[in-house]
């Protein structure tokens, strides 16, 4: 559509970065930057999360696992508004929306993140946690020697999906009014008025874009990891069977 | 901000019906959206069986498109582009009706089913071939082999990531809201901008929210119990 | 006289005691009134029908399993009471898996390390170099850069050998090692094992390996339905078994 086209020639600084320099960042920019920030913060505590969620320990599991049920139960819209409305109060001064929005995806994140790096920590072979505790190797030395690297190996793939999407969950800045790429989106719609179609179908062709090829990229993850794996550890081969034949004519001799 | 939480607010007639009519509209429209989900969904995974490369292709495209751009700006694309595409008569008989209800669930239904078609697939997929022949050298035709021994082993597989998009399609309607469609956030949004008991209200509607993910979960837990493949 | 690392002095010739060992799985007998003992440099083969128990009862020596009522005994100490220190018991009861169970992201050298230098709190040089010396022993010194994955299942199996025998301990214990082996690799593992029993090392094998308890073991215990049934030397247990069990489990093997 020749209308996309000229809709991109004419706005696409707006939408890649805002109105920077003249303003603040805004547009993809915000978007990556929401993305990438996000997930990074959110990760040390999945972690954690993830070791909670497996402990023996009673009192450490539960309250990790209510975490984890109520992030998965409740909409990211009201989790932002949530935090829209507390932070500043716990704080004592205004948040800024990116603020915010960055506070909704790290909790959010942490949560879905330590499902799949939970995940990742029960789909190991139960050989490899009773081998090392039958080597001596204490609880924690065994997660986090044996268990957690191979648990995050195994599991880069769906943090890479995890991380496409965070960056669909940073449209919902929208709501809030952060300058991310759907926000500056509707800034373009707003001026030009008769073109929605293509000014919304650039905006996923945007977003397409950007997460296809993450996924794309995880997909060839997931079979380099497959291949890497394959071969290691017994198969599941019928004992063998013994020779009492050859024992008895042995003893007889 | 006012120092006690006071819930007796919220029974006032106008805001209970607002969170009355918001809890509705919110289970209409995961129930129409559900529905378009795996009547389409199922669709979409049969299709791709038939082994036609072109069939393949336009699903995956389907598929691909559906998941890598964001709820939002499906509905986006849906209420505001989709419109303007149609002819002018049908553009005034949509302004006319609660076209918001009717693209929200369109747009929320038609995503999920690009899920729930993968969900099928790979529950599908990872049924080993040696039943399909097994089935097929007792005599049973490749219809009957895949109603008979195939599907119902393969829902048995993907019914636990069914059951977690289900939540996800609940959990999405609340972005209807952006449009305008008065279902449990919107009005949460008219219930704090009008009465200013802001942590109430929010604390009612993350309560509904998180009972209702609750019950599906729970709901799938027991479906999947009840229909479970017994082992020794 | 020398001293356990418990301070005990060595005063039981034996190594491993088994006390009226009972573990039940919910309402499943799994071990019945087990009682036996493993002396010192002795080599045991337990065998019998499958789900007799034979895994579950080495398993409860070194506690992956537990047990519900008995005593064990494990180099002059209960292994049961309170104040025991469960890892660094663990440490001194060498186990072999049958799906040799070895950590795919490490090397093999450093597979044999993890535990000396995190448990044992050995130097990390050190512990190279006595890890190549049981490298050596098992005839794989020139796989030490390897990766599991890389090995054969035979291969795979002899460095889980070497990683238990780092740890020094007193005493193996072999859960069906070859039984997950293609049958041109079980020779090899077996002739480390040999070699093993050659030197003195206390043993408790559960395996099928009928020629290695002919050829290396001091006594075979039968076992069935989690009852020890009857023990007795290789040749008594082969040419004359006493029970009808036994009887009826050796005909088996034999008609086919």
């Amino acid at each position: 559509m020749i209308d996309i086209i000229n809709i991109v020639r004419d706005n696409w600084i707006l939408l890649l970065i805002g109105q920077y320099p003249n303003g603040p960042l805004g547009g993809l920019a915000i978007t990556l930057l929401l993305s990438v920030a996000g997930l990074a913060l959110a990760f040390p505590v999945s972690i954690l999360l993830a070791i909670a969620r497996v402990s023996p320990l009673r009192w450490i599991r539960l309250p990790a696992t209510v975490v984890v049920y109520v992030v998965r139960g409740v909409p990211l819209i009201m989790f932002i508004f949530w935090v829209y409305f507390f932070v500043p109060l716990l704080i004592g001064s205004t948040v800024s929306g990116f603020t915010t929005m960055l506070i909704t995806l790290v909790i959010y994140q942490a949560a879905y993140l330590a499902e799949v790096i939970r995940a990742g920590i029960e789909g190991l072979p139960r050989g490899q946690s009773e081998a090392a505790r039958a080597l001596g190797m204490s609880y924690m030395q065994t997660i986090v020697n044996i268990i957690l690297p191979q648990a995050l190996y195994n599991m880069l793939p769906a943090m890479v999906s995890q991380f496409v999407s965070t960056i669909k969950e940073t449209s919902l800045g929208y709501v809030i009014s952060v300058n991310e790429l759907t926000f500056a989106a509707n800034q373009v719609n707003s001026t030009l008025l008769t073109k929605p179609f293509p000014v919304f179908m650039l905006l996923a062709l945007i977003y397409f874009l950007l997460c296809f090829s993450l996924s794309q990229f995880a997909h060839f993850l997931e079979r380099r990891i497959s291949k890497k794996r394959a071969g290691v550890g017994a198969g599941n081969k019928k004992p063998a069977e013994p020779d009492v034949n050859l024992v008895i004519a042995q003893a007889v001799e | 901000m006012n120092s006690k939480l006071d819930f007796s607010v919220l029974l006032d007639p106008v805001y209970r019906h607002w969170i009355f009519d918001g809890i509705v509209t919110m289970l209409q429209l995961t129930a129409f959206a559900w529905l378009l989900a795996i009547v389409l969904g199922t669709l979409l995974a049969l299709i791709r069986m038939t082994q036609n490369r072109w069939a393949e292709r336009a699903v995956s495209v389907y598929v691909e498109y559906h998941r890598n751009v964001p709820m939002l700006v499906q509905i986006f694309i849906w209420y505001f582009g989709v419109p303007t595409l149609l002819s002018p008569a049908v553009q005034h008989w949509i302004n006319a009706q609660r076209s918001e209800f009717l693209f929200a669930f369109i747009a929320v239904g038609m995503c999920m089913a690009a899920y729930m078609s993968e969900d099928l697939r790979s529950g599908i997929r990872s049924i080993p071939k040696s039943q399909l022949e097994a089935s097929r050298a007792l005599g049973l035709s490749y219809l009957q082999a895949f109603r008979l021994i195939i599907l119902p082993q393969a829902v048995r597989i993907a019914l636990p990531t069914l059951i977690s998009h289900t939540v996800l399609l609940f959990k999405n309607t609340s972005l209807a809201m952006a449009i305008g469609v008065a279902e449990l956030t919107y009005a949460t949004r008219e219930i704090e901008s009008q009465s200013f008991r802001t942590i109430e209200i929010y604390i009612v509607a993350t309560s509904i929210y998180l009972a209702i993910s609750l019950l599906i979960m729970a709901a799938g837990a027991g479906l999947q119990h009840r229909y479970r493949i017994k082992a020794r | 006289m020398t001293l356990t690392p418990f301070g005990n002095s060595i005063s039981s010739p034996n190594m491993i005691t088994f006390d009226s060992v009972n573990k039940w799985y919910g309402s499943y007998h799994a071990l019945a009134d087990v009682s036996a003992e493993v002396a010192r440099g002795e080599v045991v083969v337990v065998c019998g029908p499958s789900g007799s128990g034979k895994s579950t009862l080495i398993r409860t020596v070194n506690r992956l399993e537990e047990i519900q009522k008995g005593k064990i005994v494990f180099d002059g100490e209960d292994i049961h009471v309170p104040k025991l220190n469960l890892n660094q018991f663990r440490a001194r009861v060498g186990f072999v898996f049958q799906s040799f169970n070895l950590f795919p992201h490490l090397s093999v050298l450093d597979n044999i390390i993890v535990a000396p230098v995190n448990v044992l709190g050995a130097k990390r040089a050190q512990a190279r170099i006595h890890a190549r010396e049981l490298l050596e022993r098992v005839g794989l010194a020139a796989k030490a850069d390897a990766f599991p994955g890389q090995l054969s299942g035979g291969q795979q199996q002899r460095v889980a050998i070497a990683r238990a025998l780092a740890m020094n301990p007193p005493a193996m214990l072999f859960d069906e090692p070859t039984s997950a082996l293609d049958p041109e690799m079980v020779g090899e593992v077996l002739q480390v094992m040999k070699s093993l029993a050659r030197d003195g090392m206390t043993m408790i094998c559960v395996t099928h390996e009928m020629g290695f308890a002919r050829e290396v073991a001091d006594r075979v215990w039968f076992m069935d339905h989690g009852r020890l049934i009857e023990t007795g030397t290789p040749e008594d247990f082969f040419l004359r078994p006493q029970s009808e069990r036994a009887q009826k489990f050796l005909s088996d093997l034999r008609s086919h």
